[in-house]
């Protein structure tokens, strides 16, 4: 699958496939993380990412355009509406340029693209997360039919060419509400992932002595899932999460890029990307400036969930 | 081991047919009539009873659908007399819109998406394995850093942005590569290269960068074992133990991963396909949903899941030759 | 700046031809694309998308019409050469333009000799008489409608394979062929060039109606040597054409490469370039991202370019609420950015701006602008004082149904942009690309406005305005009068301009009718959009048919030097 959603988590599936044993402390987590400058890099630009997603609005109205405005006087009418002016019209009105044709600025749509990208992403790997661990500790908890249930639609689900249908789901629905609709169709094909690699930790949890003890002292079967397997996943929790936002960053771009995903007006990375295709022989920053955006947000949540999985890890391996 | 095999059939089978029933359910209820579709300009409302007729169209649902599995076991036939047009088994479905056969337009472009396919594993494999060893067994130095790195950036890099970037670099500025034209391999080897470098190379980066950090986790993590202290302690020279005992548990997992991957390519690489302007499978499936072509979405769904059902069973069947203790469990 | 194809520039067109027969192989460059072809050589042509038929009852569209021409002749058919010169009709495979009885209801054409098929077997009126036949076949009546519309005992006929013959076609020769119509149809000679006139041999079992999209029957001068859909078409010389037969198409070249499937942006470098075998390559329209990279000296010797012939425009639909206010349609007359639209769409080297909805390539285009403002950018304040008027101080919102395509979504952007300076919101309605055309024709379906575009089916003002707005041509599904006007004054002067019978007149008619419509403004007309294209350095006699939505002629056009 050209996608790289499913194939990336399906690697995270096989790394978190270690039984944990009890949950590394807070504190040394975050100490190892920070003294990590990778680490240190990401977080910056994910809290700067999150700052002009949140700030959008703000910033534009400082820089005078909005992310609809069109600004004849900075394309040329007659050359096929190419920005006028090196690197893609920068200048001091507009610090990222502008866009060919109607001369709207980047700056502000790659601020208000950043807004539906992470509400997008954040959102379906909330959905994908809770479905996901809830199913997944279900299925390898009790076993049984219920696993055999979840297991066969996982297996359904990820056999699915998750790609082409999602196109042509979204296509053929009308336009309504596509970030909702974005939402449900990232996270009807996503939680499967999750919820694998839940299940399997579940699975080894269930003939651990702390959950041997909690059912002789007569907690019942939902209890126990709740109050004794799931506070033991909160590192593999977090590292799902943490992976799951730059797949779904990716995903939703992708969908944008091939003109399923948000509908225009509304700025997305991925459909600049995707208008900038025509102009990269003489207007390059029209797609180098989205792209360089979505390539180091994605990076820099990756990198961030990397060493937050090995740094839970490495606390398990004493045990 | 051949019932395993009988049952892992037998729940692919039920698989396929699950999603065939499931893709076609949605298009039935969401796709626009296609008859208005084929009708064109003017139409009347008795003519697109005749065309619906015709397709079958005023059938119940559960007709249809049994008449579409039917064809692909049988083969079918739609409309009657003079204007009846048949299609051979396996029958994924017919375009109305180009008069052809959905089977008869994947053949045309299978040949494209297994070029792809097959050239962007050959690179992958090679270079993220290797990659991943080497970086296994140089744990901690310069080398295993910064091939991690550009690993972390391979799987970061959205496949259309490097395309872009690659076509910009080499193809506009460097002038390295002419543009990307579809030229047959008889006709200029040379212009077939390197028509189909650029894909090659967006496509396997990914793969390479997901393959290089998975092989090197697993080496390290085999190195550690205990049975690789017993065979260091007992003299073995490094390479040796390398090939003969790390190397077949560290790569188990790659090759059914690999499995899975490459069964996934064959159904299309819709995005690198597309940006390339390469006539393959992908590139049919993105057209025929631009175009609504409801025949050819479902039959390229219904081809990619095959290949992906089918890779899984292999792979299953594989991996209990490749690891004995699976083996044990299904005798 | 009105693009006008004058006299003065037919002549220049004209000194050029005639002037471009110097030394034919001279070096590796030809001696441009206006020059006079020599016989030979293949021409490559690269296009984006496949021909949607082959099958000529089927195709219809501007491409696929100028490609027929290469393989099938009609009646009558289209001449050559630029401006209103090339969408004369003139005979094709008939003697003369027909001649119709006194009660207007028979049409009588006279073949030509030695007319033959591919395969040497002569054309005879029966061939041409199945031909028009198989375009009433309900399962394949897609493409050119107007057999239908004005050949007598449409209603009940459903073509040969299942009716059977069609009485109102009479053949009492082989080389004559009577036409009754349903009523008098004045322009019925430009009927008869229509793809559906394409002959055929008169065998329903070797011609089906599957069989021509797979392989055609060639009656002109190339025939196919092999078709990949959607890869490939190879044209061969059709040794059966006798080139004394045919007043229209030198064929020039050997045979035509097209090539389908390339991406836009990838067509645009290959021409741009135009290495090795892509000097004697021909495409269509440039993006608007290479205009700026065809300013050469160089480069501009190698372009073409020229009008659609056709205008887009917004509807605005007259049923639905504020839309039905006439000062609320005049409000958003003025308010629209003409300028922003014609940015939008690449620029002014790909559209001029459009005030009329009569294209200027169709005779009795007169120019008007009742809803001015300063250099076309519109104005708000006018717009918002007709709204208050209407009861409207604080603007409306409405729903705009655009196609989900790069280049209608940013028109459909700058009228968003336009109109809220006027205090009027636009939501957008996207609609995927394969069924816009079935939404907005569906009364029941389409919202408050639509941007689409209208080209004429022969260059004449009858084939643009009554299906626009003539109150009886609104259906309930493939509607084109998608404003659903209904004017009795309107409908009234449509049916007599149709019974007209001296053409001068009725043209003139439809011009000063194009004005009396637009006062009640049920569309906004928007842009003329023009096609430039870059030609290989060797083509020849290339220029932009307006009859073929801009593109290149394919029967005129050839190679400068045949070596290649």
């Amino acid at each position: 699958m050209s996608s790289s959603v499913p194939s990336e988590l399906t690697t995270v599936a096989e790394e978190v496939g270690a039984p944990v044993g009890a949950p590394t402390p807070a504190r040394r987590v975050i100490a190892t993380l920070r003294s990590s400058p990778p680490v240190l890099l990401s977080v910056a630009f994910i809290v700067l990412v999150v700052l002009l997603a949140i700030l959008a609005p703000l910033i534009t109205a400082i820089s005078g355009w909005g992310p609809y405005t069109f600004d004849k006087s900075a394309v040329d009418s007659d050359l096929g509406g190419v920005p006028i002016g090196n690197l893609g019209g920068i200048s001091a009105e507009h610090w990222f340029g502008v866009e060919p044709g109607n001369g709207r600025d980047i700056f502000a749509r790659i601020a208000f693209g950043a807004q539906v990208s992470l509400s997008i992403a954040v959102s379906a790997t909330i959905v994908t997360t809770v479905l996901g661990v809830v199913l997944g500790m279900l299925a390898g908890f009790y076993g049984g039919w219920v696993d055999q249930v979840v297991s066969r639609v996982m297996d359904f689900l990820m056999a699915f060419p998750s790609l082409i249908f999602m196109i042509a789901l979204l296509s053929a629905l009308p336009a309504g509400n596509r970030p909702v609709l974005l939402v449900v169709v990232l996270s009807l094909f996503g939680w499967p992932y999750t919820a694998r690699v839940v299940r399997g930790q579940a699975m080894s949890l269930r003939t651990s002595e702390f959950v041997e003890s909690a059912r002789a002292s007569g907690a019942g079967g939902i209890r126990i899932v709740f109050r004794e397997i799931l506070p033991n996943l909160r590192g593999t929790i977090i590292v799902l999460a943490t992976l799951a936002v730059p797949g779904y960053i990716g995903t939703e771009a992708g969908l944008s890029f091939l003109g399923v995903g948000v509908t225009p007006p509304t700025p997305s990375w991925g459909q600049m990307i995707a208008t900038a295709v025509g102009w990269y022989a003489v207007d390059p920053m029209y797609f180098l400036i989205p792209g360089t955006f979505l390539f180091l947000t994605v990076l820099s949540f990756t990198v961030l969930g990397d060493r937050l999985r090995k740094a839970l890890d490495s606390g398990d391996a004493a045990s | 081991m051949t019932l395993y095999l009988l049952r892992r059939i037998a729940s692919a089978i039920g698989i396929l047919l699950l999603i065939s029933l499931f893709t076609y359910a949605i298009f039935f209820l969401l796709s626009p009539d296609p008859a208005v579709q084929i009708c064109g300009k003017t139409c009347t409302p008795d003519r697109i009873d005749q065309i619906r007729a015709q397709l079958g169209l005023d059938q119940p649902f559960w007709q249809q659908y049994l008449e579409f599995i039917r064809g692909i076991v049988m083969g079918r036939s739609y409309g009657e007399g003079a204007s009846a047009v048949s299609c051979a088994a396996p029958c994924l479905g017919f375009s109305f819109q180009t008069n052809e056969s959905v089977m008869d337009m994947i053949t045309a472009r299978f040949p494209v998406t297994a070029t792809v396919a097959i050239g962007a594993a050959v690179l992958w494999l090679l270079v993220g394995v290797s990659g991943g060893l080497l970086s296994a067994v140089k744990q901690g130095t310069g080398w295993d850093r910064g091939a991690m790195m550009v690993a972390l950036a391979g799987i970061s890099l959205p496949n259309y942005f490097l395309a872009l970037l690659l076509q910009y670099v080499l193809v506009v500025q460097l002038q390295i590569l002419p543009f990307p034209q579809a030229v047959p391999f008889a006709e200029d080897p040379v212009r077939w290269f390197q028509n189909y470098l650029m894909p090659w190379i967006v496509l396997a980066l990914g793969y390479a960068s997901m393959y290089a950090r998975l092989v090197r986790s697993n080496v390290i993590d085999t190195l550690g074992e205990n049975f690789m202290r017993t065979a260091r302690a007992k003299g073995l020279p490094a390479p040796l133990i390398l090939r003969r005992h790390a190397l077949r548990p560290a790569l188990t997992p790659v090759v059914t991963l690999f499995g899975m991957d490459f069964a996934g390519l064959l159904g299309g690489a819709l995005i690198t396909e597309t940006v390339f302007g390469l006539n393959g499978v992908g590139k049919l499936a993105a057209d025929s949903i631009a175009k609504n072509d409801q025949p050819v979405i479902m039959g390229v769904t219904l081809l990619a899941a095959f290949f992906v059902v089918i890779g899984n069973v292999v792979v299953d069947v594989a991996y209990t030759f490749l690891d004995p203790r699976v083996r044990v469990k299904s005798a | 700046m009105k693009q006008r194809f004058s006299i003065p520039a037919l002549a220049a067109a004209a000194v050029l031809l005639l002037a471009g027969c110097t030394s034919a192989g001279s070096g590796s460059g030809g001696d441009g694309p206006s020059s006079t072809p020599v016989k030979g050589g293949t021409v490559d042509v690269l296009l984006n998308a496949d021909f949607s038929h082959l099958d000529p009852v089927q195709g219809f569209d501007g491409g696929v019409n100028n490609f027929y021409r290469l393989i099938y002749r009609t009646l009558t058919t289209q001449s050559t050469g630029e401006g209103a010169k090339g969408t004369e009709m003139v005979p094709d495979l008939a003697t003369d333009l027909g001649t119709v009885s006194d009660d207007g209801l028979q049409w009588t054409f006279t073949l030509k000799d030695d007319l033959k098929f591919e395969d040497g077997t002569p054309i005879t009126s029966k061939d041409v008489k199945f031909g028009v036949e198989r375009s009433f076949d309900p399962a394949i009546a897609v493409g050119s409608p107007y057999a239908r519309l004005t050949i007598a005992g449409a209603d009940s006929y459903e073509g040969p394979y299942i009716t059977g013959d069609l009485p109102s076609i009479q053949t009492p020769d082989d080389q004559t062929i009577v036409f009754t119509l349903k009523e008098p149809f004045a322009d019925f000679a430009s009927v008869v060039g229509q793809n559906s006139f394409t002959p055929f041999p008169a065998d329903t079992e070797r011609v089906t109606t599957t069989s021509l999209d797979k392989m055609p029957i060639a009656s002109g001068p190339y025939k196919v040597d092999s078709y990949e859909r959607g890869s490939q078409l190879k044209l061969v010389r059709n040794d059966s054409w006798d080139p004394k037969t045919d007043d229209v198409r030198k064929a020039y070249p050997d045979g035509f490469d097209f090539t389908f499937g390339l991406d836009a942006s990838t067509i645009d470098e290959r021409m741009i370039a135009g290495q090795g075998d892509d000097a004697n390559a021909i495409a269509g329209s440039v993006q608007a991202a290479s205009i700026s990279r065809i300013q050469t000296p160089a480069l501009k010797a190698r372009t073409i370019a020229g009008l659609q012939g056709c205008t887009t425009y917004m509807g605005l639909n007259t049923t639905k609420p504020n839309m039905d206010n006439p000062l609320v349609r005049q409000a958003i007359a003025y308010a629209i950015d003409r300028e922003s639209v014609k940015d939008a769409s690449g620029g002014s080297q790909l559209a001029d701006i459009a005030t009329t909805m009569l294209p200027p390539t169709v005779a009795g285009h007169t120019e008007f602008d009742l809803y001015p403002s300063k250099d076309n950018a519109g104005d708000p304040e006018k717009a918002k004082e007709l709204l208050a008027e209407a009861g409207l101080p604080d603007g409306f919102s409405f729903t705009l149904d655009i196609r989900s395509q790069p280049k209608m979504q940013a028109q459909a952007e700058a009228v968003q942009q336009a109109l809220a300076k006027a205090g009027i919101t636009v939501n957008f309605n996207l609609i995927d690309t394969s069924t816009y055309y079935e939404v907005i024709g569906t009364t029941s379906q389409q919202n408050d406005a639509a941007i689409t575009g209208w080209c004429p089916d022969w260059a004449s003002g009858s084939t643009f305005l009554p299906p626009l707005f003539d109150g009886s041509q609104i259906f309930p599904k493939g509607n084109s009068n998608i404003a659903q006007l209904n004017d009795p004054a309107v409908n009234e002067r449509i049916a007599e301009i149709r019974a007209m019978t001296d053409t001068d007149e009725a043209n003139a008619a439809w011009g000063a009718l194009d004005e009396q419509i637009q006062k009640l403004v049920p569309t906004v007309p928007l842009l003329f959009e023009k096609t430039v294209m870059v030609v290989g350095a060797n083509v020849a006699g290339a220029y932009s048919h307006a009859g073929y939505s801009g593109g290149i002629d394919y029967v005129s056009v050839g190679l400068s030097s045949a070596g290649k």
